[in-house]
């Protein structure tokens, strides 16, 4: 219910290939019911070694990645995401996540998944989100907008600031629509500018999360346990 | 050692004339200097008592300024804290302040008093204090403070007894100077294992009254040293005894003998002995994961359990089930990421707290984001109450999840409610008018903020705008 992307997503020709990695059965099964016909589910891992080996054998187009998952080395869904990093030209994670702490939020963005959800979802924003982010874009729940607004602070960077650090004032307005539970579609109506647009700030927005060096983003995640 | 008995710290005043011995004295017994220094000549002349002592409190007692930076970390050694400052905890007479007030070593010298009074929150040793709730005196005694200092029921007991021992060790002298004959053979090894026995009860005593406490390693090593003080004089003094005969020769046969059954017995009982300790550490962790447990069981029972019960009792009733889970989901999330260490009470916690409330009175779901936060003021509770109208309405008529973010910064917080429903249009809904009117819109007014109702065409948000130097003129009373 969170993923308010609005029905204007492009659909691929060719049905999107899934795997899911959740370490409950319940919650697979009932996400694969619900994930729209269009899109095939190759695969399902409940653990992260599982999750790597599938992902490297079928080399699906979205792994829908819960971020706490057991095995590995205790890294969860970003360990899945870094051990299958070969792969992340051609394969998109979504982040899944029942986790209201920003520091797992963060952790696995910043490992490379292009977005993050919250498993209340409904299945077709859910399926929106897979569409969105095989098409090579980014999806921002309104609460992963708050958490970049709150880690990256609501001030617009100065031409001078070093533009990872911070956003720019574009991008600051969009993250505060989504955040306000605008679709891309509606925060392209409310600033006039087109979905596409739309979809590059939110990407740029992504990469800073991703690429940013500032190390308050770090101790900011750490410190701020609920939000 | 420890016949120092705690008042104001004693220190070595700046105020001297040798080296600020009978003054720093002075001050911490609340007697004029002079009478000090006059005692201290007098007993000079006694055998040169005065000057030895002289010397051992020059020794051994720090400066004012040293002991303002001590007390500001306590040492880590058992053995220090006795001599150079007074126990830190237990209750404090009251100080003479007049006795302060004059001396130019003022600062220096209040300046250690945080330090000895109470728990003092900047220590070197943090697991001693760990349950210390940083309070009084009478707290701290009863918190795990370190072994050395929990002598707490006899406060100067031991350096009564102390006193006493070394007065009575003083009279037997002066009885036998004068001619009293007595009997020393016995007396001596006698007061050896009394003492020795006493040094090692002490012990076995304060550590059964630490209990769960983790001791360091410093705490541990002061234990084992006294064990083995206490020990070595228990058997010197029996050995004597047993031996009768005092002689040095056969003393030291013995005491060889002795100490190497008594190598060989720890030798054997070791393992045995470090067996024991391993399997009652264990046990303890044990008993502490098992409360742990017990308490999660109890919690998950009361609330999940609870929860999953009425949820299967109303399968049939779809709105039911939701708001039941999504009770349970916030007040379980409340429970498991709630970070304690936050400040409560904050604008966010009262949005949040408004969301859940319209969540369970209406069904819907309120999803709440927050940027910032900021502290309750009169003005912001009237923000409160607009917002809680503007969710019940969007939940009410647009019949979806409900989307509330909070910004909020030094210069402004600002409250955007949105919902997806069919939108409403103020004249659509003559009845609401008011309600909207009065309860959200003239309420920001009177607080000098702004409110607005916008139909972006897929549902309703109102805008919500607290500018916060309107928060110092409260136009009306709401």
């Amino acid at each position: 219910m969170n993923a308010n992307q609005g029905a204007a997503v492009s659909r691929p020709a060719n049905s999107v290939r899934v795997v899911i990695v959740d370490d409950h059965a319940i919650f697979r099964s009932g996400l694969k019911a619900d994930l729209d016909a269009s899109i095939q589910v190759v695969g399902e891992a409940a653990t992260v070694e599982q999750a790597i080996a599938v992902i490297a054998e079928q080399r699906p187009d979205v792994v829908l990645l819960d971020v706490h998952l057991p095995g590995g080395l205790g890294g969860g869904g970003r360990e899945v995401i870094a051990g299958s990093a070969p792969l992340l030209g051609s394969t998109r994670f979504l982040a899944l996540s029942v986790s209201d702490a920003a520091e797992d939020v963060v952790a696995v963005i910043r490992a490379g998944a292009r977005g993050y959800v919250t498993k209340t979802i409904s299945g077709a924003e859910i399926t929106d989100a897979v569409f969105r982010v095989a098409g090579g874009d980014a999806v921002f729940s309104p609460r992963l907008a708050g958490f970049v607004l709150d880690a990256f602070g609501t001030a617009p960077a100065d031409i001078a600031d070093d533009e990872l650090d911070k956003l720019s004032a574009r991008e600051l307005e969009v993250m505060r629509l989504i955040a306000r539970g605008y679709s891309y579609k509606e925060v392209a109506k409310e600033l006039f500018i087109s979905i596409k647009t739309v979809e590059t700030h939110v990407s740029a927005v992504l990469r800073k999360l991703q690429l940013s060096s500032r190390h308050e983003l770090t101790k900011w995640a750490a410190e701020r346990r609920l939000l | 050692m420890t016949t120092v008995p705690a008042r104001p710290p004693l220190a070595r005043s700046s105020d001297r004339v040798i080296a600020g011995v009978c003054s720093g004295l002075a001050v911490h017994l609340g007697w004029p200097v002079k009478n000090v220094r006059v005692g201290m000549a007098l007993a000079t002349l006694a055998g040169g008592a005065g000057l030895v002592f002289y010397a051992w409190l020059w020794i051994m007692v720090p400066t004012a300024d040293e002991a303002a930076r001590r007390s500001a970390r306590r040492p880590a050694s058992p053995i220090a804290p006795a001599v150079s400052q007074p126990p830190p905890s237990g209750p404090q007479p009251p100080a003479p302040a007049g006795g302060y007030v004059g001396l130019p070593t003022k600062g220096a010298a209040t300046a250690g008093f945080p330090g000895t009074a109470g728990a003092p929150p900047v220590l070197g040793t943090p697991p001693l204090d760990a349950g210390a709730p940083g309070g009084g005196p009478a707290a701290s005694a009863e918190a795990p403070a370190p072994p050395w200092f929990r002598v707490r029921s006899m406060r100067y007991g031991k350096e009564i007894l102390l006193g006493s021992g070394l007065l009575l060790v003083a009279g037997i002298m002066i009885a036998q100077l004068l001619g009293v004959d007595v009997p020393l053979g016995t007396l001596i090894p006698a007061a050896a294992v009394l003492g020795g026995a006493s040094i090692a009860w002490m012990q076995l005593d304060e550590t059964r009254r630490a209990g769960l406490v983790d001791k360091t390693k410093a705490d541990q090593a002061g234990g084992w040293a006294r064990l083995a003080a206490g020990l070595a004089l228990v058997v010197a003094g029996v050995l004597v005894m047993v031996s009768g005969s005092g002689s040095w020769e056969q003393t030291w046969l013995a005491l060889l003998a002795s100490v190497a059954v008594l190598g060989g017995v720890v030798l054997v009982l070791l393992p045995w002995a470090l067996k024991f300790w391993r399997d009652l550490e264990s046990e303890r962790a044990g008993r502490i994961r098992e409360t742990e447990r017990a308490e999660i069981a109890a919690h998950l029972h009361d609330s999940v359990l609870q929860t999953l019960a009425l949820i299967q009792r109303r399968a049939g009733n779809e709105h039911d089930v939701v708001r039941l889970a999504r009770a349970q989901e916030r007040e379980l999330r409340g429970w498991l990421f709630q970070d304690p260490g936050r400040e409560a009470g904050q604008l966010s916690d009262r949005i949040k707290a408004v969301a859940a409330e319209v969540e369970d009175l209406l069904g819907n779901a309120v999803e709440v984001v927050s940027v910032g936060d900021a502290a309750m003021t009169e003005a912001h509770e009237a923000l409160v109450q607009a917002s809680r109208e503007a969710m019940l309405n969007a939940s009410r008529h647009g019949g979806g999840t409900v989307s509330v973010y909070l910004e909020a910064s030094d210069a402004q917080t600002e409250i955007f409610i949105k919902d997806r429903g069919p939108g409403f249009e103020l004249s659509d809904v003559p009845e609401d008018r008011l309600g909207v009117r009065e309860s959200i819109i003239g309420r920001m007014k009177r607080h000098g903020g702004t409110a607005t109702i916008l139909n972006t065409g897929s549902g309703t948000e109102v805008r919500l705008r607290l500018q916060a130097a309107g928060t110092d003129n409260v136009e009306g009373k709401s």
